[in-house]
C-alpha cells in the first residue's frame, strides 16, 4: 500500500527486533502472576499490545525486557489483582524477624552446595519452597534470578525503592534456604 | 567487617554481582578470610542457578504467538485507518469483561458505543465458552463434589476404630464415634486425633499420611474409611479452618490421569479450578492411589495451605 508509511513498518520491524525475542518471558511472568493459563496468555497480550502502543517511549539500548515487565506488573496490578491471591500485609515483616535470627545462626542446617545442585534436589522442592515463600519475596527473586534483572530493574518494575529489593533478596534467600533444609528432613511424603 | 554484617548486607548482593567497587572489594576480602560466608556465598549461587533451572522461563504457547501476531497486524493496519475503524479494532480485540475495560479510556459516539458494545459481547460469550470447555467433566471430581456436599450437611466420623475390622467386608462395620463434627479434635490431643485415623487407614491398607494443615490454621475433624459403590474402599477426611472446610479423598484408581488445564502445579500435586470448587490433585507413587483435596475456597489459597503442609513434615 502507497499508505503505508516508513516509519510505522520501521516501528514494527524494531518492535520485532527488540520486544518480541522477550515474548516467553512475559509469558512466564505472566503466567507466575495470573496463575492459570487462560489470564496469562491474556495478560501477556494485553502487555505485548501495550508496549508496541507506547515502543516510542522505550529507550534504545535499556533492558526491553525490563521495561515490558513494568508494563506487566502495572496492568497486573491496575486489573488483575484479586483480594484472594495477597496475603496479610504484615507477612513480610513477621517473616523478617524470623530469618534475621535464623541465618545468622551457627548452621546446623547448612545447604551443601554439591547436594544442592545433585538431582535428589529436584526442581519440585524448589517450587515447593518457592511457593511457601510470601509473594513479595518471591516476586524478587524471580525477577532476579530467572527474568535476570538488575535490582535497580526490579525496583522500577515492582514500584518500590532499591533498599527493599535489597532486603527482600536478601531475605526470600535464607527463606528459601530454610524451606529447602526443612523439605531435606520432611521428604518423600504424599497427604490424604 | 564480622560475619553478620556480611551476611546482612553483602551476601545477597555479591552473589548477585550488586555490590558497587568498594563494596565488592570489602566483601571479596571477608569471604577469603571466611570459610562459613564463603559457603554462603557458594550456597546462594548455586540456590540462584536452581531457582533458574526450575522456575525457568518457559515457551509461550503458539496460539498465543499468532494471536499476537494478529493483533499486531491489525493495529498496523488501524494505525492508517480513520479512528472509527480504530475504535472497532480495538474493541475486537479478545478481552474480558470487568476491571480490564476501563483501562483504556475512549470517547465515542453513541452508535460507535453501540457497535463496541456488541463486538465485547461477542468476544465475552467465547471466552466464557472456552472456559467452561475448559476442564472436561471428571468422574473423580464430580465425586468429590457429591461427598463435600453429603459432608457440609453431616460428617459423622468413623475412625478412629480400635477394633476395627474389615473381616465381614464392610470395612466400616464397627463405628466407634457418632458423634457430630469436630468430636475427634475437641476431645483428644492433636497428635492423638492423626495418630488414631492413620492408624485406622493403615489397618484398611490404605495410604495413611494425612495433610498437616495445623500450621495453616485447620483442625482434623476426622476420618472415614468407606467402600464405593463399585467396592474400591476409600478414605474421607475432613479438615476445618478459617478459610472453609477441605475435604480430603483417597482411593485407589489406576484410570486416572490429572486432567488438562490444571491452574498449576506445585511438584506431583496439580491444582484445579472446577465448577466453582478449588481441587488439589495428587498420585501416590504406589499402589494407583490418588489424594483428591476439594474446598470452596479461593484455588490460591488451597494453594498456600497445602503448601505449607508440605513443608511442615507431614504425617508422624
Ligand atoms: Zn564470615
Amino acid at each position: 500500500m502507497a499508505r503505508k508509511s516508513g516509519t510505522a513498518t520501521d516501528k514494527r520491524l524494531a518492535f520485532e527486533r527488540e520486544a518480541l525475542p522477550h515474548l516467553d518471558a512475559i509469558y512466564t511472568a505472566a503466567l507466575r502472576l495470573a496463575r492459570n493459563a487462560d489470564d496469562a496468555n491474556d495478560l501477556a497480550q494485553e502487555t505485548i499490545l501495550r508496549a508496541y502502543r507506547f515502543f516510542d517511549q522505550f529507550t534504545p539500548g535499556s533492558n526491553c525486557r525490563a521495561w515490558m515487565l513494568t508494563i506487566l506488573y502495572n496492568n497486573f496490578r491496575n486489573s488483575y489483582r484479586r483480594g484472594a491471591r495477597e496475603r496479610p500485609a504484615d507477612s513480610a515483616d513477621e517473616f523478617s524477624g524470623e530469618i534475621d535470627a535464623n541465618s545468622l545462626d551457627a548452621d546446623q542446617s547448612r545447604i551443601n552446595p554439591e547436594e544442592l545442585l545433585s538431582s535428589r534436589m529436584t526442581g519440585q522442592r524448589i517450587e515447593l519452597a518457592l511457593a511457601a515463600l510470601p509473594d513479595e519475596f518471591r516476586e524478587a527473586l524471580i525477577l532476579v534470578d530467572v527474568q535476570e534483572l538488575n535490582y535497580q530493574e526490579v525496583a522500577d518494575v515492582l514500584g518500590v525503592p532499591l533498599g527493599t529489593v535489597k532486603s527482600r533478596v536478601s531475605r526470600g534467600r535464607a527463606l528459601m534456604r530454610r524451606a529447602l533444609c526443612k523439605l531435606d528432613r520432611a521428604r518423600g511424603k504424599t497427604g490424604t | 567487617m564480622d560475619c553478620r554484617e556480611y551476611i546482612s548486607e553483602y551476601l545477597a548482593g555479591h552473589a548477585d554481582g550488586e555490590l558497587a567497587p568498594l563494596a565488592r572489594r570489602a566483601g571479596d576480602e571477608h569471604v577469603a578470610g571466611c570459610p562459613i560466608c564463603r559457603a554462603q556465598l557458594i550456597e546462594n549461587r548455586a540456590l540462584k542457578a536452581m531457582v533458574r533451572q526450575s522456575a525457568g522461563i518457559v515457551k509461550a504457547p503458539a496460539d498465543l504467538k499468532a494471536r499476537i501476531r494478529t493483533a499486531l497486524d491489525q493495529a498496523d493496519r488501524a494505525n492508517d485507518a480513520p479512528w472509527d475503524t480504530r475504535l472497532a479494532a480495538f474493541a475486537a480485540m479478545p478481552r474480558r469483561i470487568g476491571e480490564r475495560l476501563r483501562a483504556p479510556i475512549v470517547w465515542a459516539p453513541a452508535g460507535i458505543a453501540a457497535a463496541i458494545a456488541i463486538a465485547l459481547m461477542i468476544a465475552i460469550g467465547s471466552v466464557n465458552h472456552r472456559r467452561a470447555a475448559a476442564i472436561p467433566p471428571v468422574p473423580q471430581f464430580e465425586l468429590a463434589i457429591a461427598r463435600y456436599h453429603d459432608f457440609q450437611r453431616e460428617f459423622v466420623p468413623n475412625v478412629p476404630a480400635e477394633a476395627y475390622s474389615d473381616g465381614d467386608s464392610t470395612l466400616y462395620a464397627w463405628v466407634m464415634n457418632r458423634d457430630p463434627v469436630r468430636r475427634v479434635a475437641a476431645d483428644e490431643a492433636q497428635t492423638d486425633a492423626f495418630d488414631d485415623i492413620a492408624r485406622s487407614y493403615r489397618s484398611a491398607n490404605m495410604p495413611d499420611d494425612l495433610f498437616d494443615l495445623t500450621q495453616a490454621g485447620y483442625e482434623i475433624a476426622g476420618g472415614r474409611v468407606d467402600r464405593m459403590a463399585d467396592g474400591r474402599p476409600v478414605t474421607y477426611t475432613l479438615y476445618t479452618g478459617r478459610a472453609g472446610q477441605i475435604v480430603s479423598l483417597c482411593f485407589s484408581d489406576p484410570t486416572m490421569a490429572a486432567p488438562l488445564h490444571a491452574v498449576n502445579w506445585l511438584g506431583m500435586r496439580s491444582f484445579y479450578e472446577y465448577k466453582g470448587y478449588s481441587i488439589c490433585l495428587s498420585f501416590y507413587p504406589t499402589g494407583h492411589f490418588i489424594s483428591i483435596l476439594i474446598s470452596r475456597m479461593p484455588v490460591t489459597q488451597l494453594m498456600r495451605d497445602i503448601a505449607a503442609a508440605d513443608l511442615s513434615g507431614i504425617s508422624r
